[in-house]
């Protein structure tokens, strides 16, 4: 079982400056069980993004991270969803979205057997960023105000590595929200 | 180039009002005979006629606006075709595609503020896109689920010219059919209902809309299981049939109600199962041990009730796939008819016939005598629309029109003028409360222009009767803005469109009008002026259940 399960949500895909008081960057506590994780293929289009967003708030639904990036296919692009159901089944956002005419395919990855990585770009303060490399961090630069890394991992690694960085006096955190694969294997 | 297409669609009337940014499509109009328009005097007002016409002859209503102010007067004849599933093409100018996004004069983003309410929408900014466009908003509106489809196209679009290209072949990956059934479930779902010590079943505007009539009555008469109907679905089975239970819903007859709250097993077919279908959920139907719901839109699966069978598919073919498996019946089948009769007798539809004023009843009744089956009703919201529903025997679809998902006031007469173009054949009658009729009564002047065949009856209550009925029974008495104290004289209103009109006060002078309106030519408008304290019932309390429901006090 992935994070997604087991794990609390991290906080929406903003570029956030976590309180060092709160590592969940505030995140209100939500009922796993009311959150799912969707992979949904798209035709692209201008009105795409606005039509999926407008669907879900319309339907009393939350969301709490949203990626989108090309496919492989031209023409189409691929969204990550993580959404709040609210008090709807949870089998309604995704049979919602179905509806759209510029959704082609939907997957309801929730608790699957799941790769989920999710890209978090930081700059500290300190110089000697050992800990973080430890973690698997990659320094991106380094200059006379700090350093820059990244870091990719499940949410869960991400949120614990976020933690690293409030020691290390952070400046500001990029996070991208999960994108996900079904397993191979 | 657009005019075209839509002449290959088969188009034959556009419900439209012309402006700065549809202009270019209004200049090559009259090249094109074979398009008929009708002018409006509001937009509104032409979303409805689309309506109306779409829901009375089953072909697409068209209709043209222009931007800005002209696109936005669309947006609740848009919103009343969603809700209810009824097929539509909004043509809408744009400004210039250079000018998008600039706040150009009458800018207004369109598809932004009519996603949720259309089907599906497209804005169009480039000549090449048109045909594919077209064809396929008008494949979109009218298979599946139907529902309104806008086309927001760019001025200098309009202005351009391209080759016809080939658009026979239509490619949307994004939009499947639910065409398949699922045998097992079928036959699963005939033998629950046939197995059923009491069933019911509820049919929709769905079973409508798939012309599944004959197939639900020889399903529902095989299977011994007596028919009700949502508002919308009225007209899916015959009201005089023996297995009938009339309407049902938060308004419904007393005798469906106890039907279905005693039910255990409860079918529903081509329905939502709203809120005013079920009242409050959690009382709602609450013996049922296998609920079944048939729906075309699997995204109807459990979105309020969850079906212990599903079946996600077109209800005429459901019907058809389950009727050979219904085999033997449930015995207890003689006692469940016998106790609805009883129930039938319990809890009539009533109404105090002579208390000194005009009831709305007698109205209705009088109108039903005469024309049978053989009238279109087109409704208003209100308690005209549930008057108009439950005292009359509609025995086929199509016969009886109202904004039941959307509740739009206004509605009725601009649905009525479109339901007479689209069925010319057919006598049309408009019901309405004074409150609704003044909202888009400027329509007259289309009636008049047409000398359209249409006969408005007005249920003038001197009020919001709906409101004050629901302020009197749930808010404490308090008749707070529901009086309508000023209201123009409707016969002197009737008259200065140029349209003959009488006024009825007592229930004597209900035959002569009616008898004036049949022997008139061209529309004709009878004030009726009812007793102002006239009720709906049965009615079930806001927040209860449906047992809890309320009848006709006995004066
Ligand atoms: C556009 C719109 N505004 C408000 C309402 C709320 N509403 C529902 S019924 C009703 C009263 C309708 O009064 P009238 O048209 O006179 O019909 P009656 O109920 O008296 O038959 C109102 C205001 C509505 N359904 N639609």
């Amino acid at each position: 079982m992935t994070f997604l399960h087991n794990e609390p949500p991290h906080p929406p895909a903003v570029a956030a400056r976590p309180e060092p008081t709160s590592p969940q960057g505030g995140e209100v506590n939500r009922p796993q069980e009311r959150v799912r994780v969707l992979s949904v293929l798209v035709e692209d289009g201008s009105n795409t993004l606005s039509k999926v967003s407008g669907l879900i708030r319309r339907r009393g639904f939350h969301v709490l991270s949203i990626s989108v990036g090309p496919s492989h296919q031209p023409g189409r692009s691929r969204i990550t969803l993580q959404i709040d159901h609210g008090h709807a089944e949870a089998d309604q956002v995704r049979k919602q979205l179905e509806r759209l005419v510029e959704v082609i395919q939907i997957e309801d990855v929730t608790g699957e057997d799941v790769h989920s990585r999710e890209l978090v770009v930081a700059k500290v303060s300190a110089s000697e960023v050992k800990g973080l490399v430890e973690r698997g961090a990659k320094v991106l630069d380094t200059g006379p105000d700090g350093t820059t890394v990244e870091f990719a991992g499940e949410g869960k690694d991400v949120c614990d590595f976020i933690n690293e960085l409030i020691r290390h006096g952070v400046l500001d955190v990029a996070r991208s929200g999960p994108v996900v694969m079904r397993r191979t294997a | 180039m657009i005019l075209e297409a839509l002449e290959r669609e088969g188009v034959e009337f556009i419900f439209g009002y012309p402006g700065g940014a549809n202009l270019p499509i209004y200049q090559h109009l009259p090249e094109h005979p074979k398009l008929k328009h009708i002018l409006v005097r509001h937009e509104q007002g032409a979303a409805h006629m689309a309506d109306g016409y779409a829901r009375a002859c089953g072909k697409p209503g068209v209709v043209f606006a222009t931007s800005g102010p002209g696109a936005l007067n669309l947006v609740t004849g848009l919103a009343t075709a969603y809700m209810d599933s009824v097929p539509m093409i909004a043509i809408t100018g744009q400004v210039a595609s250079t000018q998008v996004g600039r706040d150009a004069f009458q800018e207004t983003d369109v598809i932004g503020a009519t996603s949720s309410v259309t089907k599906h929408s497209y804005l169009v900014t480039n000549i090449d896109q048109l045909p594919r466009v077209i064809h396929e908003a008008f494949h979109i509106a009218t298979t599946g689920r139907p529902g309104p489809v806008l086309i927001d196209i760019c001025k200098d679009v309009q202005q351009a010219s391209a080759e016809r290209i080939n658009t026979e072949r239509l490619d949307i990956p994004g939009y499947q059919l639910n065409g398949h059934v699922n045998l097992d479930r079928a036959r699963e779902a005939a033998r629950a209902v046939a197995n059923a010590e009491r069933p019911v079943i509820l049919a929709g505007h769905g079973v409508i809309l798939s012309h599944a009539e004959a197939e639900l009555r020889e399903f529902a008469e095989k299977a011994g299981a007596p028919v009700g109907t949502t508002l919308l679905g009225i007209g899916a089975f015959p009201v005089n049939h023996p297995l009938s239970l009339h309407m049902t819903g938060f308004m419904g007859t007393g005798w469906n109600l106890k039907a279905v709250q005693n039910a255990d097993v409860l079918m529903m077919v081509g329905m939502r199962i709203d809120d005013r279908v079920t009242a409050r959920l959690a009382d709602f139907a609450p013996k049922v041990k296998t609920f079944i719901h048939i729906d075309i839109d699997g995204s109807e699966m459990g979105k309020n009730v969850r079906p212990h069978i599903e079946l996600v598919a077109d209800a005429k073919n459901a019907l058809e796939a389950m009727t050979p498996h219904i085999g033997e019946l449930h015995e207890g089948r003689g006692q469940w008819f016998s106790q609805i009769d009883a129930w039938r007798e319990e809890h009539p539809l009533k109404y105090t016939h002579s208390n000194g004023h005009l009831q709305p009843q007698d109205v209705l009744i009088d109108m039903y005598r005469r024309c049978r089956s053989e009238a279109i009703v087109v409704a208003d919201v209100g308690q005209n629309q549930i008057w108009a529903a439950l005292w009359w025997n509609y025995d086929r679809p199509g016969l009886f029109l109202n904004s039941g998902g959307s509740g739009t006031m206004g509605f009725a007469l601009p649905a009525a003028i479109g339901a007479k173009i689209g069925r010319p054949d057919a006598d049309v009658w408009c019901v309405a409360g004074e409150g609704g009729f003044v909202m888009t009564a400027q329509e007259l002047s289309v009636a008049v222009e047409h000398q359209l065949d249409i006969k408005i009856v007005l249920l003038n209550n001197f009020s919001l009767g709906m409101v004050r009925q629901f302020q009197d029974d749930f808010y404490g008495g308090v008749r707070s803005q529901s009086e309508l104290t000023h209201m123009p004289d409707f016969v002197k209103l009737a008259d200065a469109y140029g349209m003959p009109a009488v006024r009825v006060d007592t229930f004597e002078e209900i035959g002569p009008a009616l008898d004036a309106a049949e022997r008139t030519k061209g529309p004709f408008l009878i004030d009726f002026r009812i007793d102002p304290e006239a009720n709906v019932y049965p009615i079930v309390p806001l927040g209860k259940g449906l047992n809890d429901f309320w009848e006709a006090p006995d004066k």
